[in-house]
Order: structure tokens, then C-alpha cells, then sequence
């Protein structure tokens, strides 16, 4: 077993924040999240953290590991160790630090209750993301009649609010009413799923507001951070598409 | 009116008993939510963040009760009534998909009418469908199984499951205390009378007393107890979940036959994850994860969706559970149900246990542990659970918590993020 050094932020209310060095014992095989639980565990119980469901599907764990947002439950030793550095683990940025590397990300929910968007979702029948030669041979399977509920399936959203975009876009350290990445995805996400014109409207004006779309810089750091591949940027971007369209048919009248 | 609306409020804080929970996992929360609901002031204390401990780390199946409708009939029938009740209480957070039984061999096949059977007995729907029709829904089904009986499984997230019941007991006044550890119970003679803490978010020691305390810490509910000098007869026993890195179904499937390692494969958002094994651990906080176990489960795993071998593992975790000793002697044999430990059958008063059980069963433990609250505090309120809708589970991270205190901007070491960016373009 490796002897991992880790070099961790700490911060109590009232005190200057520092880094603590710590060196833990854990497999080759291991999480990041499993380096944080031993320095917990084993030498400092005043080590605050957030932790859940270790699979990416609760999005509390996110941190930064050596300055980049991830979440330690799905982050291999392996991929981020270079062996000797110690590792360096700090709160996400743009949320203020509670204590350690808890952040308090109550405007994260904020901006997630504006859009409103439901956590679940209806779906066709899931296509797996990787077609290999299982789901082909699936795909070539004869159609069967099968009972009329079976028709649909709901499922989570992709996007497990876990703050890594925010903690990622350089746009929510200039404006910190920015609805940011995953308040812009969700209202694209909700906008998509209602044909109320009254709602679609609201919806609209949101990201066509102040703090809406149009402060984004383009940057992309939230589609490269997210770690479930949510696309904020890109929904944003279509977002914008579909505000300027709109304009151009009042212009013209239609 | 204003200064007597205040000395009102006083007043009745005096006369409402306080109640203290310790635990903020599915039954703390579940506990939290029934408590306030019937008026009584509550305060839930969590060493962690919510759902920390083994309700995170959990399977995240909304049991129909099909798993032990052969082996375990009060369990089985503790599932599928809750799991009707979760899904009108908290409708926005459940997969609903339905799970699927299937038999790979002929044992598998001849266990079919004991589950029939089963299902039947403990009022749990279910209907066999065609191996065709399971093969169509599922592509990446074992095209060899022989049958497949199909029932009300569903999917649950267990941290927003926990911050649902939380949000709705704070919206009724309860008060929740993340990263507040208990390191003491205050005794007076044979009363259990409160609780010392220690916040790690600020350092800070404080008591706080109580009128009664519910002990529902899962696994470390022994660890509380013997804090009162009395004991809980529950096996922590740990199991090992492995989580792939893309979602193979669309339903949950269970091999169907007598529950054992790596049988079930549940589906969740982008991933499947296959459990579990079964083994007792001394230390809840110091589980290390057996390779081979991990190994068990790909295998086990793979007679149900032979692709589980070719997909990457995005995740591999293991917890404890918190099982109730009731005469057997395996793992496998203690019961998954709960029970409620008053000890003052033990001698000491003002103290109460709530342990075993499952996240799906929460609500019904936390009505039980509650009942036996208001008893002995002589409080008549009836548990409305059943049917009382819970808020948000987003409004739990907007709501005011006074104790979060003072805190920085992150973020202040900009060269950080800035080397940090560079080293990962």
C-alpha cells in the first residue's frame, strides 16, 4: 500500500486558513475520496468534509484536487498522484468555505429553485453511451410487443447539483448574481420540458436577464469540469441561439 | 402584543418537550420530520454532512419487498407498504421503473412459485413477463435466463431522500446540526438529560439538554449507547457495492432466488451498481474494501448482464449496515428489520434506540421510535406521515441555519487555481 501525502486546507470560522500534511496509508486501486476518509478517520476527527453516496450520483463530495474541480469518489488515486507531490485538496472556489473543505452551497439551490427544473425525468427506453457489440446485437433484436407501460422510463437528470461548475466559471468570480452554468442548464432542461407559453416565457426572461446568458464569456470551464458530462456551456449557448431568434422574428414581426 | 406574543413563545418552549436526534441518515431524518410534525421541538445532530454515514453509501433500491418475500416475510411486507407511502410523499425523487426477477438455472426456475407465492402472501404485485419481453426491455440482459417476474422495485437517491424529511422538519421548526459530533451523553442518576457536542466547523464544545433522546446513529448506535453505560444488539455488517461506468438497464434486476452476493443490479441515473456482500466489521469508520469482493461482484454481476465484464468501474464502495442479532448466526441470516430499544428496560431513562431496517422502511421506523416518544413523554399527537408531502429537498441548503456562522470566500488562493487550471490543459 502506498504512504499518500496529502496537503489539505483547512479553515475554522474565526481562524486564518492554512494547509495541514498528512500521509495515508491506502490501495493503489483507491479513490481520492478514500485518501480524505483515512486522514479523517485515522489522524484528525476535526477534518470537515462532505461526502454521500461515493458513485457520483449525490454530488456532494466535489472539491479541488490540485486546483481542479472533481469529485473525489470517482477521481483514481492513479489519475491525479504523480507519486511523490503531496496532493493538494481545497473547497470548491466562488461558495464561501463553512469549514475545512465544506463549502456553503445555498446559492447553488437558489439558482436550482429559480429554474425549477424536476430532478427526474421522463425517458425513451435508456440507450447505453457506449454502443458495443451487446447493444448492437439489442438494437437488431426483432421488435416484441410488450405491455403499453413499458413504454417509457423516468430517470434522474444528469446533473447531480454538485457545484463543480460554479466553482469552475470565471464569470461567477466577476458577478456573483450570475445565474452560472447549472442555473442556465436547468433553465434549458425545464424550458425544454414545458409547452405553457407562460412558463416559457419566464423561463426566457431569466436567462435573458442581467444575470442570464449573456454574461457568460464563453469560456467553456464548466463543460470541461462537469463531471456527468451535463454540457452547461453548450446549453447555454443554445439558450442564447434561441433568444436571438426570437428577436430577429419580433423584428420581422412574426 | 408583540412582548406577549415573545413571552408566549417562551412559554411554550418550556412546555414543549425537546426532543434530540442523533443522526441525520434516512432514519434520524425520517425521525426528525414525524417528530416535528406532531408539534414537539426537535434537534437533529449530525457529526457529518447529512446522510454521511450508511444511508449515503447505499444501494439506493426502493425495495418492493420482493428481495425477502420467501425468506423474510415482515421485512418483505415492511417494503411494499412504505415503498406505496415514498411514493406519495415524495413523488419527484424516485425512479420509477419497476425491477425484474429473473431465473439464470433451473434452480432459479424451480424457486419461481415459492416467490410467486411470496409476493402473494405479503400483497406485493407481481407478474411474470416473457423471456422475450424481458430480453426487449432489457438488451443487456443474459439472453440464457428462463424466466422473469416483474414488481414494483423502484430507485431512490438517498442523500436527497435524507434532505427532503430534513427540509420539511426544519419548515415545522426542528433544528439541524451538521459536522456537530456527540462526544458525551449527559447522565443524571438513571436520566439520560442531554447531549455534549463538538462543532468541527468552529471547534466549539456546548450541552445541550433534552427531555428524551433518540439514539439513531445506524451502525455506531452501539458507540452512543455505551456513552449511557447500556448496550444494542446490532452486528455492523459491512458490503461492498460496485458501481459501472455507464447504465446497462433500465429496470432493477435481482436474480431470483434466496438473496445472496452480487444478485442485484441496480440502475441509477448514468450507472448501474451491482452489490453486495455480506461480512461483520468491528470498526464502521475503518472498512477496508476486499479486492476479491469487488472481483465477486463483476462475476456475480456478469451472469445477469454478461457486458458487466467489458464496462469500465467508475466506483467501488463499501459501509455498515446497522443489522439486528436475532439467532442466526451469518450475516445473511439477521433479520432486515428494525426494532426500537427504550433503556429504560435497561435502567436508564430519557434514552431510546432506533436500529436495523432499511432507507425504504425509514418513515415506518421513525413512526415507531415516535409513538414510543410521545408516549413516554405523554404527548398525544397522531404520526402523519403517511400522507404529508415534503418540501424541496433544494430548500434544505436555503434555509437559515444560525449556526453556520462566520465564514470566508474561497477561493483566495488564486495562484493555486490558476497552476491548477495549467496543469490540467
Amino acid at each position: 500500500m502506498p504512504k499518500v501525502p496529502l496537503q489539505i486546507f483547512r479553515y475554522k470560522a474565526g481562524e486564518p486558513s492554512r494547509y495541514d500534511t498528512c500521509t495515508v496509508d491506502i490501495p493503489d486501486s483507491a479513490h481520492v475520496i478514500d485518501a480524505i476518509d483515512a486522514a479523517w478517520a485515522v489522524h484528525d476527527p476535526s477534518l470537515t468534509f462532505r461526502r454521500a453516496c461515493h458513485h457520483s450520483s449525490c454530488g456532494s463530495c466535489a472539491i479541488r484536487i490540485n486546483g481542479v474541480e472533481k469529485l473525489p469518489c470517482v477521481t483514481k488515486l492513479s489519475d491525479v498522484w504523480d507519486g511523490r507531490t503531496p496532493l493538494r485538496l481545497d473547497p470548491l472556489r466562488n461558495f464561501p468555505v463553512v469549514s475545512d473543505l465544506v463549502v456553503d452551497i445555498s446559492s447553488f439551490f437558489q439558482r436550482m429553485s429559480a429554474a425549477d427544473m424536476a430532478i427526474t425525468c421522463e425517458a425513451e427506453a435508456f440507450l447505453p453511451f457506449t454502443v458495443d457489440s451487446f447493444a448492437v446485437a439489442a438494437l437488431e433484436r426483432k421488435a416484441v410487443e410488450l405491455p403499453e407501460d413499458f413504454s417509457r422510463f423516468n430517470r434522474f437528470e444528469q446533473c447531480i447539483e454538485c457545484g463543480i461548475c460554479m466553482s469552475a466559471c470565471p464569470t461567477m468570480a466577476a458577478d456573483d448574481r450570475f445565474l452560472g452554468p447549472a442555473g442556465l442548464a436547468a433553465i434549458y432542461q425545464a424550458r425544454h420540458k414545458t409547452d405553457d407559453p407562460k412558463k416559457v416565457e419566464h423561463l426566457l426572461g431569466l436567462a435573458d436577464g442581467e444575470h442570464g446568458v449573456w454574461r457568460c464569456h464563453s469560456a467553456f470551464e464548466c463543460t470541461e469540469a462537469c463531471p456527468q458530462a451535463v454540457d452547461p456551456a453548450g446549453k447555454i449557448m443554445a439558450l442564447r441561439r434561441e433568444l436571438i431568434a426570437r428577436r430577429f422574428s419580433k423584428m420581422w414581426g412574426k | 402584543m408583540p412582548a406577549g406574543n415573545v413571552s408566549l413563545e417562551k412559554e411554550k418552549l418550556k412546555i414543549i418537550p425537546h426532543v434530540i436526534v442523533i443522526g441525520a441518515g434516512s432514519t434520524g431524518s425520517a425521525t426528525a420530520h414525524d417528530l416535528a410534525l406532531r408539534g414537539l421541538r426537535v434537534t437533529v445532530i449530525e457529526r457529518g454532512e447529512v446522510a454521511f454515514g450508511t444511508t449515503g453509501r447505499n444501494h439506493c433500491l426502493l425495495h418492493s419487498g420482493g428481495r425477502y418475500c420467501v425468506t423474510d416475510r415482515e421485512s418483505a411486507i415492511e417494503c411494499i407498504d412504505e415503498n406505496m407511502i415514498l411514493r406519495k410523499i415524495m413523488p419527484d425523487l424516485l425512479e420509477l421503473n419497476d425491477g425484474l426477477f429473473v431465473a439464470l438455472t433451473e434452480a432459479d426456475l424451480a424457486f419461481k412459485e415459492r416467490f410467486l407465492e411470496g409476493c402473494a402472501a405479503c400483497h406485493i404485485p407481481a407478474t411474470e413477463i416473457s423471456v422475450k419481453q424481458a430480453l426487449a426491455i432489457e438488451p443487456f440482459l443474459n439472453p440464457k435466463i428462463l424466466a422473469a417476474v416483474r414488481v414494483p422495485d423502484g430507485v431512490f437517491e438517498p442523500f436527497r431522500f435524507c434532505l427532503a424529511f430534513l427540509a420539511t422538519a426544519r419548515e415545522n421548526g426542528a433544528a439541524v446540526r451538521t459536522y456537530s459530533e456527540v462526544t458525551d451523553l449527559v447522565c443524571s442518576g438513571k436520566n439520560v438529560t442531554g447531549v455534549k457536542i463538538l462543532d468541527h466547523r468552529t471547534g466549539q464544545k456546548e450541552t445541550l439538554n433534552a427531555d428524551l433522546i433518540v439514539n439513531a446513529a445506524g451502525p455506531w448506535a452501539g458507540e452512543i449507547a455505551a456513552k449511557a453505560e447500556v448496550s444494542v444488539p446490532e452486528i455492523p455488517t459491512a458490503g461492498v457495492m460496485v458501481a459501472l461506468d455507464c447504465r446497462l438497464n433500465n429496470m432493477v434486476l435481482n436474480r431470483l432466488n434466496k438473496p445472496s452476493d452480487g444478485d442485484i443490479v441496480v440502475p441509477q441515473r448514468a450507472t448501474s451498481v451491482i452489490g453486495t456482500t455480506s461480512w461483520k466489521v468491528d470498526d464502521p469508520d475503518l472498512i477496508t474494501i476486499p479486492a476479491e469482493h469487488v472481483e465477486r461482484m463483476i462475476t456475480q454481476g456478469e451472469q445477469l448482464m454478461p457486458a458487466v465484464r467489458n464496462v469500465p468501474m467508475r466506483a467501488k464502495m463499501a459501509v455498515a449496515r446497522p443489522l439486528i442479532a436475532v439467532g442466526g448466526t451469518e450475516a445473511r441470516d439477521v433479520s432486515r428489520t428494525f426494532e426500537c430499544f427504550d433503556h429504560a428496560r435497561d435502567g436508564m431513562n430519557g434514552f431510546v434506540t432506533i436500529a436495523g431496517g432499511k432507507t425504504t422502511t425509514a418513515r415506518a421506523m421513525a413512526q415507531k421510535v415516535a409513538d414510543i416518544v410521545c408516549r413516554k413523554l405523554d404527548v398525544a399527537a397522531e404520526c402523519r406521515t403517511r400522507d404529508t408531502l415534503l418540501v424541496s429537498y433544494r430548500l434544505f441548503f436555503q434555509q437559515a441555519d444560525p449556526r453556520n456562522g462566520s465564514s470566508v470566500r474561497s477561493g483566495q488562493n488564486r495562484s493555486f487555481q490558476r497552476s491548477g487550471v495549467n496543469e490540467h490543459a
